[in-house]
């Protein structure tokens, strides 16, 4: 290479160069609006009663030991219902996407559905599937006495249906990896004779370390946050978490609350930021690059064990899925709260009544729909870059911004609303527009919560990318955004359309965010289950609910249709 | 005219228009339920064609955190507040955030149903009464009986820690002699179940998870009308109650529209809205709705809002102290 040619290439890599700074100038502005800013103004609001003295809020919530108590629970369920997710969520991943089970489609389809039913609904129906009201139970008249102590009503209660409700998280962040693994790795281990056992240690497990940690690091944040399922199985067994306490806070009604409110979700946030970082040191560890996908994926033959599998599968899945939405529906069709379901009650009032009547039910769809589509949009074309950018960046730097984009996500959406009314109430500055009471509050809250969401398959599919290919296209002349589009964008496809759909499915029928920002006319699903049931409408309630999964379901199965014109794997219940 | 006037004038000439408009929109935040709300609404916007009512309905505890943000960003959003209980209305007089206001219609109700000094007003008797699963064995009749071992593990009560109601409820409970703290002790005792809040023990008892309750008379009295396998109990002792005060915020844009407002849910016809809706009207000329018992025949236990204001904090690290260990 001549030195002037060498000169020019340098001068064209300053000029890309030029391209990736306003690209990161550009995103870097965007997180510190989306995710530091209302993290910011939360601990001014932490802070600002402080006088360094005993009795400012700050060290009240310091001082006080139901701080501890509630922090030591939150840690306690949150960790083993991580637990329960990962290995649900992997043991799903596994089978179905790994093995030649029948109907795989099916299986993954409705794996995904439990998301779909909010939290408290499916504490509700299992409380109800085995209370002395059980519709099951009552017609094989084993139903227990009216008042018989209830096992769910525990930490372990608690655990387990966060573990159930966060598994699709774990399962779809895994999946993606899955799918890229290839079967020459396999064939050539069978070849040199390795056993079933060690071609699980030696190449499956450290392939998919980083999917699993990513997955069960998202399972964990979200179950930190959590606030429906401890309020309706903890608070009855006197069990408090850090969401629960800062509820309690809340209706204490003093001037002092929003400090003291602010302080635990600091607290929170600490607890997240370092998840975060053993999370980034676990996946330095287990850095494997794969050259994206191939042309047949792994797969095992079960042989003998795919029928009792199968059978094991559906049992989980009754568990999980069919056993709820069975009490959901069962608890839309009566005509009042605790009446029997038979030939003689039987009534669609509710859904003529929410349907029909009730024009709020068709602007909550409209509203939630909109929210949840954009959100998702917005989000997938934001990762892009993003994720690209962050990989580019040095391992603490990363490290460090992964944490802050994660904290909006962890601290529990009523807190979070807090922050975006603090924000957003006055008119912004120099254009004048209130963006309080409008869809606009929740669609920013929305893209704040739920960046880490989108992000997170995002990074671990890039950071399992080879280099060598971005490498080879660099050196042929391509500038950062046709690299982006034209290489790694296909090869990550499958993960930005699951952080994509992750995104969908919890906005669709989330409330706790909304539940502070809502006005009238900008109801949300998750608003009007929620404010139903509170009211005691608990038969309407159920209604709608039974409405939403309809709905989500019906929109999965149209996603199918596009399944073929997409690339491999994006649409997880496809082939 | 000296300068501070004429800016005055010139301040009041440009709001002048704003003003006109203003004029026909009230904001109002309530905690009534959805249906009850927009039937309030309704009925208001009928009788006073010229206003326009937007509002928000929530939680009084998410209301209220929503309402404390909003002012502590330096913002006034509501005109008019209508929440569940005096307790938080006593907290918004004592941080200067209402406005007295004397409506000419509260000559017509009993002193204990409206503050003194005009800052809010009671419009509705909601009661914490003693529900019971129709096939459960037992027929209590008193608050005391659920401290008896035939009651061990069965009664399900909403939390105080969560539920403004069920704070007075506490307070009031424990300021009557036969009752007091012990009472509450007791009740830990026969392993009392504290759910979160109204909804949650009306799912207990009518699904039959607890077969026994303590909750708000309407809820339970609603849904036994449509069929669910509960009734209430009105106690020997009494009830407990909350007002569901209407109240006008200090910084209200549009007093006039809002002093209407109070004016309307006070007036007979207010009332009658009440009335239909299921609830026990504040005024007690108006009679009582289907499935209570006769007006003179309720008893209501004494409470004094200031004082449970004051004992608030105190209460709930108390019971804290009790039920959470």
């Amino acid at each position: 290479m001549t030195p002037s040619l060498i000169k020019r290439r340098f001068m064209d890599s300053t000029s890309m160069d030029n391209q990736l700074r306003w690209l990161s100038i550009g995103l870097f502005v965007l997180i510190a609006t989306l995710s530091v800013l209302p993290s910011l103004r939360l601990l001014v609001e932490a802070l600002s009663h402080t006088t360094f003295s005993a009795s400012s809020p700050m060290a009240e919530v310091l001082r006080s030991e139901r701080t501890w108590i509630a922090l030591r629970n939150s840690f306690y369920t949150s960790g083993l219902g991580t637990l329960i997710a990962v290995i649900l969520g992997c043991g799903f991943g596994f089978v179905v996407t790994l093995t030649n089970i029948r109907g795989r489609g099916i299986w993954v389809f409705c794996f995904m559905l439990p998301m779909m039913i909010p939290p408290q609904v499916t504490a509700l129906s299992w409380l109800q599937l085995f209370g002395p009201a059980s519709p099951i139970l009552n017609t094989l008249g084993i139903e227990p006495a009216l008042g018989s102590p209830q096992p769910m009503y525990s930490a372990e209660g608690i655990a387990l249906l966060l573990g159930i409700q966060s598994a699709p998280l774990v399962f779809l962040a895994l999946r993606t990896q899955l799918i890229s693994l290839p079967q020459d790795l396999l064939e050539a281990a069978q070849l040199s004779r390795a056993s079933q056992f060690r071609i699980w240690v030696d190449i499956i497990l450290p392939l998919c370390r980083s999917a699993i940690i990513a997955g069960a690091a998202l399972a964990f944040v979200s179950s930190l946050g959590n606030f429906g399922i401890p309020a309706m199985l903890g608070i009855p067994a006197g069990y408090i978490v850090l969401p629960t306490l800062i509820y309690q806070q809340m209706a204490g009604f003093g001037n002092d609350m929003l400090s003291q409110v602010a302080g635990l979700s600091m607290i929170i946030a600490l607890l997240v930021l370092a998840g975060m970082l053993l999370q980034q040191w676990l996946q330095q560890r287990s850095c494997y690059s794969l050259l994206g996908h191939t042309a047949q994926s792994l797969s095992f033959r079960l042989k003998q064990w795919r029928l009792p599998l199968e059978i094991l599968l559906a049992l989980v899945l009754c568990f999980i899925l069919v056993a709820p939405l069975f009490a959901l529906i069962v608890s839309s069709l009566v005509p009042a709260l605790g009446m029997p379901l038979n030939a003689d009650t039987i009534t669609f009032t509710a859904f003529y009544e929410m349907i029909g009547r009730q024009g709020v039910t068709s602007r909550a769809f409209e509203n939630s729909a909109f929210l949840a589509f954009f959100s998702a949009l917005v989000l997938m074309l934001l990762s892009l870059p993003l994720g690209y950018l962050l990989m580019r960046l040095p391992m603490r730097t990363r490290a460090v911004i992964a944490s802050l984009i994660e904290v909006p996500y962890a601290i529990p959406g009523i807190v979070l609303a807090i922050a975006f009314i603090l924000l957003f109430a006055k008119p912004l500055p120099f254009i004048e527009v209130s963006l309080y009471g409008t869809l606009g509050i929740i669609f920013l809250a929305y893209l704040s919560c739920f960046l880490s969401v989108c992000l997170k398959p995002v990074l671990s599919a890039m950071s399992q990318l080879d280099p060598a290919l971005e490498e080879a296209a660099q050196l042929a002349g391509a500038r950062p955004i046709q690299r982006l589009i034209d290489i790694i964008l296909p090869l990550t496809a499958p993960a930005f359309f699951a952080g994509g759909l992750l995104v969908f499915l919890i906005s669709i029928n989330e409330l706790t965010v909304s539940a502070l920002l809502w006005s009238a006319g900008n109801e949300t699903l998750g608003v009007l289950i929620f404010n139903l049931d509170e009211s005691g409408d608990s038969v309407l309630a159920s209604a709608i609910a039974v409405l939403v999964v309809l709905l989500v379901a019906g929109l999965m199965s149209l996603l199918s249709l596009f399944a073929p014109r997409l690339p491999k794997g994006v649409i997880p219940w496809h082939g | 005219m000296t300068v501070k006037k004429t800016l005055l004038l010139c301040a009041a000439a440009l709001a002048f228009p704003l003003s006109v408009q203003a004029q026909d929109v009230l904001t109002l935040y309530t905690s009534q339920p959805n249906k009850d709300a927009q039937m309030t609404v309704d009925a208001f916007e009928a009788a006073n064609p010229d206003i326009k009512v937007e509002w928000v309905r929530d939680g009084t505890t998410k209301l209220m955190t929503k309402l404390r943000a909003e002012l502590s960003s330096g913002v006034v959003k509501p005109d008019v507040l209508l929440i569940a209980d005096s307790v938080t209305m006593e907290s918004m007089v004592s941080d200067g955030y209402l406005y007295s206001y004397m409506s000419p219609n509260r000559d017509q109700y009993e002193d204990s149903l409206y503050s003194e000094d005009g800052y809010y007003y009671g419009t509705k008797l909601i009661t914490t009464g003693i529900v019971r699963h129709k096939k459960a064995p037992q027929h209590p009749t008193d608050w005391s009986d659920f401290v008896k071992p035939e009651y061990k593990n069965q009664v399900a009560m909403p939390s105080p820690l969560y539920s403004g109601a069920a704070l007075i409820h506490l307070a009031t409970l424990t300021d009557d002699e036969s009752l007091g703290w012990n009472y509450y002790e007791q009740l830990h005792a026969n392993q009392v179940m504290a759910q979160g809040g109204n909804g949650g023990v009306l799912k207990a008892v009518a699904s039959g998870t607890k077969p026994y309750g303590v909750i708000v008379d309407f809820l339970a009295i609603r849904e036994a009308a449509k069929g669910s396998p509960i009734e209430f109990i009105f106690p020997k002792t009494g009830v407990s109650m909350v007002t569901e005060p209407v109240a006008i915020m200090k910084e209200a844009k549009n007093k006039a529209a809002a002093k209407r407002f109070v004016d309307f849910l006070l007036s007979k016809k207010g009332q009658g809205l009440v009335l239909e809706q299921g609830y026990l009207p504040a005024r007690s000329d108006i009679g009582v709705p289907e499935g209570f018992p006769k007006r003179t025949d309720i008893r209501l236990m004494p409470f004094d809002a200031a004082k449970t204001l004051r004992d608030n904090e105190a209460n709930k690290a108390r019971f804290s102290k009790i039920f959470e260990g």
